[in-house]
């Protein structure tokens, strides 16, 4: 979401924030530093005024902890933490709002580093190579400042930076070649920037539907994209697409659109099947498919986050974004929700060790 | 307010001061409402903004985006939108948000500040559900012409310099007043070696009031108010800033009385105008901004018969609005308000309010008041109020169209049930009151994301507000020695409906003190807030701590020389060095000295 918008608003004290009640089972705490296996949840965090958290659930669901960050190093991780990204060994927490990713053990969440300099409004990273790179959108005011930060891995320092287009967000890599989205920072944009990453240069662009949001590569290699289309309050409201693109001639291969009217969001892929959320359903449609599907998969699910993993849907429910939110985990034959568990404020990324 | 003795005597007099003031209501129909006037002493102690002055003697609860950026008052657990600021009589919330920003209201040139608690819709209209707060500029008619120069120098690198002037003939009385407060504002954040970053703040203001006698029955005044604000908005802990604030507001006033011993009637013409612009980063050129004007025509008969007294009113009001994500929008607003007060017996008076307005876009609801006060003895008093109340939704509510965010066409205005019982014990050397509330609120203007994520106004349930207001004051003196003890302590349970929780930002405790002693030429105060736990998310997992906050002055008034009277004044502000937020993630300055100098001539 726009969120500095809404930082905006709430700095000019347009916003007030309502709130819900929610019932959710209680866990025990688990031992501080333990998070080999299990699901780790970035939470945003308050918009103006805080920080944003981790959670970790055990893959057993039996124990949840939240805050693990703050708990094993006795600090806050920043405002608004958009995501983390991993290598083999180690996760990258990325704090929008602060300018800062936390370097720490993705086993244990022992900091490392924090990384300071170098970023502007850092939105996603992501390994290739042995190198790091993040999206950043720079000034908000600026369209045309926005680039890829590229991070030394061993001294934890932003070592270049490669200009880019505007509105960077999502960021995926095949092989030595990295797909950057274009969503569009508090705009819109329709881009995918293509990087390879053996010359940390933009080999080319690929024009995609407006505001592309989620990315996932299938196991024929294909690069999915999916776009929500510009929002209504826009002034120019477009339809979301889907579209396939061909990796080895980075040419869009094929797209479906959605109506003018539809703005899906999120992307997760099983293997299979591609899945994705609009309107408050899930819908999953096959990689080989011609057509929209138009039966919903799941129906009445807030999904701020969503994605698919090992047979089941995860997806989180932000509630009134002034509270904590929650994880629901649904078998994805059965349909059956199995699990809810709470989180920290505002949970927007999912992500599995 | 000195009344010059041409007037003759009696009931003139007291027509002549009613007149004079602009917002009598407050003297004339508030018989069972708690009503306090902030003294300029009290004023003195606190020379900031408006926030300073009324945080630590009022029980309204101030919410700051860190010092000096946007503040917020909570008045008994309602919201900000809940909290009506009136000018010599005319409502001047905001138009785009619904609220007054207490850090962009200087008092230094205003006569009298007064706290009205609970629902006073039916006078001053939208918002005025949790109370409201009235900023009067007086007029004195038949006095010395009186000038007052006042220049200050503190903590980081705060500067303020104000004059006052005022003179009256007696036909025309005339005030004056230009004042300036700025301040880098960059305090060292306690226990950690990082200072408050980018909030530095200018505020200018500038008042004048005018009164012209046109004859025995015919008064003609003028006011007017200008303030200029020139904010960055501060870091926080967890986030860089580099945004820029900066709002103009003017607020003009003229007001024609014709009076006689039975009836007075005024016609008031007013013009406020708003515009504001918010610059992302303070570097760059970009900015987004909103700007209103609010022109409104106010018709006002009072009549007095034995012991009654009627006041019809009439009022017309057209707002215009635009903004960066605001479409360019018109609002016609007009409003019927009949008030009654009947005071049968020198010990029993009751008040008896109705209002309507009709707002294009939206119904807007029928309210009323009822009050009451029965006082049996020259020292005990009890009062009893009831009302209902509302809060027109904004322009931003309903007009906004930015990214992530739209306004929304459909909302109703808030409205709400309140009553209120209190009592008084008063004799000349103590006072002691006590205040229990209950307000019941429906159809609260929230903004919430909807499904696709976009955020929207709507109105969602319900709120109550219950609790307590206790308050004393002691009174000594020994020869020349002087003591005043005030102390109020609020208990506030602001609970939303469907969830039971305490609504975010409303402290269940709030414990404010001054005692102030004065000794011939000495004067010297200390000044207390506790303000409880308050907590930070809507589901109540988080919080922030209590707080101590001290603070204490000395002043020294010299013999008057070549025609100058001298006053020094030095305040040590959170003298214990509390290390507390207001607000989570914003750290509120340490310990800090300000010196200030006022010279009268």
């Amino acid at each position: 979401m726009r969120l500095k918008n809404v930082v905006t608003l709430v700095a000019l004290g347009i916003l007030t924030i309502a709130c819900e009640s929610d019932d959710v089972k209680d866990f025990e705490p688990l031992v501080v530093g333990d998070y080999q296996s299990g699901i780790l949840v970035s939470n945003e965090g308050p918009f103006s005024n805080g920080t944003g958290t981790v959670s970790f659930i055990s893959d057993d669901f039996e124990t949840v902890e939240s805050a693990i960050y703050n708990q094993v190093n006795n600090e806050d991780l920043g405002n608004i933490v958009q995501s983390i990204g991993f290598t083999e060994d180690k996760a990258y927490v990325v704090a929008n709002n602060s300018n800062t990713i936390a370097v720490v053990d993705r086993f244990t969440f022992e900091k490392e580093a924090t990384i300071t300099t170098g970023l502007i409004n850092p939105r996603y990273f992501i390994s290739v190579n042995g190198k790091g790179y993040v999206t950043n959108w720079g000034d908000t005011g600026d369209d045309t400042d926005d680039f890829i930060a590229i991070i030394n891995l061993t001294t934890n320092t932003v070592e270049g930076t490669i200009p880019v287009d505007f509105g960077p967000e999502e960021i995926i890599a095949n092989a030595n070649t990295i797909y950057v989205a274009h969503q569009g920072a508090f705009g819109q944009n329709n881009t995918i920037s293509v990087i390879d990453a053996a010359l940390d240069q933009v080999a080319t662009t690929i024009t995609v539907g407006d505001v592309p949001k989620a990315l996932q590569l299938d196991a024929a290699n294909n690069l999915w994209v999916l776009s929500s289309g510009k929002p209504s309050f826009s002034g120019e409201e477009t339809a979301g697409s889907l579209a396939k693109i061909n990796t080895s001639t980075n040419a869009v291969a094929s797209s479906l659109d959605f109506t003018t009217t539809e703005h899906p969001n999120h992307l997760g892929y099983d293997g299979t099947n591609l899945y994705y959320t609009l309107d408050g359903a899930v819908y999953s449609i096959s990689t080989s498919a011609t057509s929209l599907p138009m039966e919903k998969t799941f129906d009445g699910i807030a999904a701020y986050a969503m994605t698919v993993k090992d047979g089941k849907l995860y997806t989180t429910d932000a509630k009134d974004f002034a509270s904590n939110g929650s994880l629901s985990i649904y078998d994805l034959n059965t349909k059956e929700e199995l699990m809810t568990f709470e989180l920290g404020i505002i949970p927007g990324g999912i992500y599995f060790n | 307010m000195v009344v010059n003795s041409i007037f003759g005597q009696g009931d003139t007099i007291i027509v002549l001061q009613e007149v004079v003031l602009s917002d009598s209501k407050l003297q004339n129909f508030a018989g069972g409402i708690k009503v306090r006037q902030l003294s300029d002493s009290v004023l003195q102690r606190n020379t900031g903004m408006l926030t300073d002055n009324l945080q630590y003697n009022t029980p309204i609860y101030f919410k700051q985006n860190g010092y000096g950026m946007v503040s917020s008052a909570s008045f008994r657990g309602t919201s900000a939108q809940q909290t009506a600021v009136v000018w010599n009589g005319v409502n001047i919330n905001s138009q785009l948000t619904g609220q007054t920003d207490f850090n962009t209201v200087m008092a230094q040139n205003l006569s009298e500040i007064a706290v009205r608690s609970g629902g006073g819709s039916t006078q001053y209209g939208t918002g005025a559900i949790g109370g409201s707060v009235h900023l009067n500029q007086d007029l004195s008619f038949d006095s010395p012409f009186q000038n007052t120069l006042g220049v200050g120098y503190g903590s980081f690198d705060t500067r303020s310099i104000g004059y006052t002037s005022e003179w009256g003939t007696k036909k025309t009385a005339y005030t004056i007043g230009v004042s300036h407060f700025s301040s880098t504002n960059d305090f060292k954040y306690l226990g950690t070696d990082r200072r408050n970053e980018n909030g530095a703040f200018t505020n200018q203001n500038f008042d004048i009031a005018v009164g012209q006698l046109l004859s025995g029955s015919n008064l003609l005044k003028a006011y007017h108010n200008t303030f200029f604000g020139n904010r960055d908005f501060s870091a926080s802990l967890t986030a860089p800033s580099d945004d820029n604030y900066r709002d103009l507001s003017t607020r003009s006033l003229l007001e024609w009385t014709n009076f006689k011993t039975n009836y007075i009637q005024r016609v008031k013409a007013a013009y406020l105008s708003e515009r504001y612009r918010y610059y992302p980063n303070k570097e760059r050129d970009d900015f987004s901004f909103g700007k209103s004007g609010s022109f409104l025509l106010n018709y006002d008969y009072l009549y007095r018969y034995n012991k009654w007294k009627l006041n019809a009113i009439l009022e017309a009001n057209t707002v215009n609005a635009e903004g960066s994500s605001i479409r360019k929008e018109n609002r016609n607003r007009l409003a019927g308000i009949l008030l009654i007060s009947h005071k049968p017996s020198e010990k029993f008076g009751y008040g008896i309010d109705v209002r309507k307005d009709w707002v294009s876009d939206f119904e807007s609801p029928f309210v009323f008041s009822v009050d009451l006060k029965y006082q049996p003895t020259e020292s005990y008093a009890l009062s009893l109020n009831a009302s209902k109340n509302f809060r027109i939704p904004t322009f931003n509510d309903l007009y906004w169209e930015g990214a992530g965010a739209v306004g929304n066409l459909e909302l109703l205005p808030e409205t709400s049930l309140q009553a209120e019982i209190g009592q008084t014990l008063k004799t000349k050397n103590y006072s002691l009151s006590l205040n229990g509330f209950y307000i019941a609120t429906n159809d609260l203007i929230q903004w919430r994301p909807d499904i696709s994520g976009t955020w929207s106004p709507i109105n969602v349930k319900a709120a109550t507000q219950y609790g307590l207001e206790l308050e004393s004051e002691i009174r000594m003196k020994s020869g020349e020695h002087q003591w005043q003890w005030k102390n109020g302590y609020g208990y506030t349970k602001a609970i939303a409906n469907e969830s039971k929780n305490q609504l975010v930002y409303v402290p269940l405790h709030r414990f404010t003190s001054n005692l102030v002693y004065t000794y011939k030429r000495w004067g010297s105060f200390m000044q207390g807030l506790h303000n409880g736990e308050v907590f930070t998310t809507t589901d109540n997992n988080q919080d922030l701590d209590n707080y101590l906050v001290l603070n204490a002055g000395l002043n020294y008034s010299f013999p008057k020389k070549i025609g100058i009277e001298t006053e020094v004044q030095v305040v040590l502000n959170n003298l214990l060095n509390e290390n507390y937020q207001n607000v989570a993630f914003r750290p509120m300055p340490n310990r800090n000295i300000h010196l200030n100098l006022n010279f009268k001539f």
